[in-house]
């Protein structure tokens, strides 16, 4: 197999993922708390020659602060700032900035998927709840006023190493660190907004303009598929990376023929 | 070098600006990727293309991340690998670990950041890729019509020789 259509093919591919991340992101720019991924590419080359052609290096979530906007559902929270809800199910623990939650028969406050928000149970004959911008949960009973329980974040030294589960759960892993338990509503800490939900952090007019430059570019790498490979119509079984040594790539001809390559390129830019 | 020799470098020659277009084209969403520019000149030995690498800088994007970085000027990131392997890149998309050392997504630490006087660093943007789309599909079409009458004058210059072989030689 040749250059040109080893590089054009593995373009296409390329484009592929950026299409699948990009219309993930899309699908999801209406949830709350929703964390957009992005996908990035690198060069493959090999001693005195570059561009050989492109590989996915694969996606990661974007952390960035989504717009808060007042909602009506009696215990919605968010943060603003950096940090997460730590929510449990039965023994696991995850991490969320989804704060759509509501208040279960047994007192708990949970989120449409069943989380419980850790550690805070309403009394049962409190009336009404409030939470303040440091987390203090403080509800209305029959004798007054009181504070019942604390809402504490959840920071890591790495976020972007955490294991995305729906693009809303997140669950600690050994590259992102342990949890670090904060008390909001600190100087230059994240603090909490009752009533509010963050929206998702994913602008639809960006990510339509992303798809359309991503269509284009699949398409410019379909016209180098074509014009290094004229009689034949190529179709990508599949592209597999390891490490950033080898880069293997598998088309299959009109007649389903399959063709197997591999670049051994020392490096990616 | 006669006819045929020439018309056969021009081939390759087109096969080389083929390859060069393609390897630009699949990088184009490539963070800090500088595009090849194919270079052609006349040697002794027929039609020759190198590659030089464009010293065009991309264009910035906002990102907002904090770890992104973008090069305003002349300069370059250097990563190094698990094993040790140093690299020079324009692609400032890192990440912070748990130890808070710079890495990018193929897991390289940053550890200098190389600058020509004048230049800076933003964060929160990166550097695109400074390949033009539209002018590397231009020149994989070019390319591919520049093969294609290559071709054609192989043929027809074959067609002669054949012509001298078994016509000519057949007059008594």
């Amino acid at each position: 197999m040749d250059r040109a259509l080893f590089a054009a093919a593995t373009g296409m591919a390329a484009q592929q993922a950026n299409l699948d991340t990009v219309s993930n992101n899309l699908a999801n720019s209406e949830v709350s708390g929703f964390k957009g991924a992005s996908q990035s590419f690198a060069a493959l080359a090999a001693p005195g020659e570059r561009g050989l052609g492109t590989t996915a290096l694969g996606e990661h979530v974007v952390f960035t602060q989504g717009k808060l906007e007042r909602s009506d559902g009696p215990f919605d929270l968010a943060i603003d700032g950096p940090g997460f809800f730590v929510v449990r199910l039965g023994k696991e623990t995850a991490y969320t900035r989804d704060g759509e939650f509501s208040r279960a028969a047994d007192g708990t406050l949970r989120n449409a998927l069943g989380w419980q928000l850790a550690g805070i149970t309403i009394p049962a004959d409190a009336s009404s709840a409030k939470v303040d911008a440091s987390g203090a949960v403080t509800v209305t009973m029959p004798t007054g006023a009181r504070t019942i329980a604390n809402i504490r974040l959840a920071q890591f030294a790495a976020p972007e190493h955490l294991r995305a589960v729906g693009g809303t759960l997140f669950y600690a892993t050994g590259q992102s660190g342990a949890a670090r338990l904060v008390t909001p509503g600190a100087n230059d800490g994240p603090s909490i907004r009752f009533g509010m939900l963050e929206q998702s952090n994913v602008s639809i007019v960006e990510s339509m303009m992303q798809i359309l430059a991503a269509q284009r570019a699949y398409e410019a790498n379909a016209k180098g598929v074509q014009a290094a490979e004229t009689p034949d119509q190529w179709k990508i079984i599949s592209t597999i990376t390891t490490g950033s040594t080898r880069y293997c790539l598998s088309l299959s001809d009109i007649t389903g023929k399959k063709h197997s390559d591999s670049v051994k390129a020392s490096n990616v830019f | 070098m006669d006819g045929i020799d020439w018309a056969s470098s021009a081939m390759v020659a087109a096969r080389t600006r083929l390859d060069i277009a393609t390897g630009n084209l699949a990088n184009v969403s490539s963070g800090g990727f500088r595009a090849v520019v194919a270079r052609g000149r006349l040697t002794a030995h027929g039609a020759e293309i190198t590659r030089v690498a464009s010293s065009e800088h991309g264009s910035l994007v906002h990102t907002g991340r904090p770890s992104d970085l973008a090069i305003v000027g002349d300069g370059s990131f250097r990563v190094r690998d698990g094993g040790g392997n140093v690299t020079d890149t324009r692609n400032g998309a890192f990440t912070r670990d748990r130890s808070g050392v710079l890495r990018d997504d193929a897991g390289r630490a940053l550890v200098a950041t190389r600058l020509a006087p004048g230049a800076s660093v933003r964060t929160g943007y990166l550097e695109t890729a400074n390949v033009n789309a539209i002018a590397e599909m231009v020149d994989v079409l070019g390319a591919q019509r520049s093969f294609e009458s290559a071709e054609k004058v192989v043929a027809a210059i074959d067609g002669v020789n054949q012509k001298a072989g078994n016509d000519v030689a057949r007059i008594k």
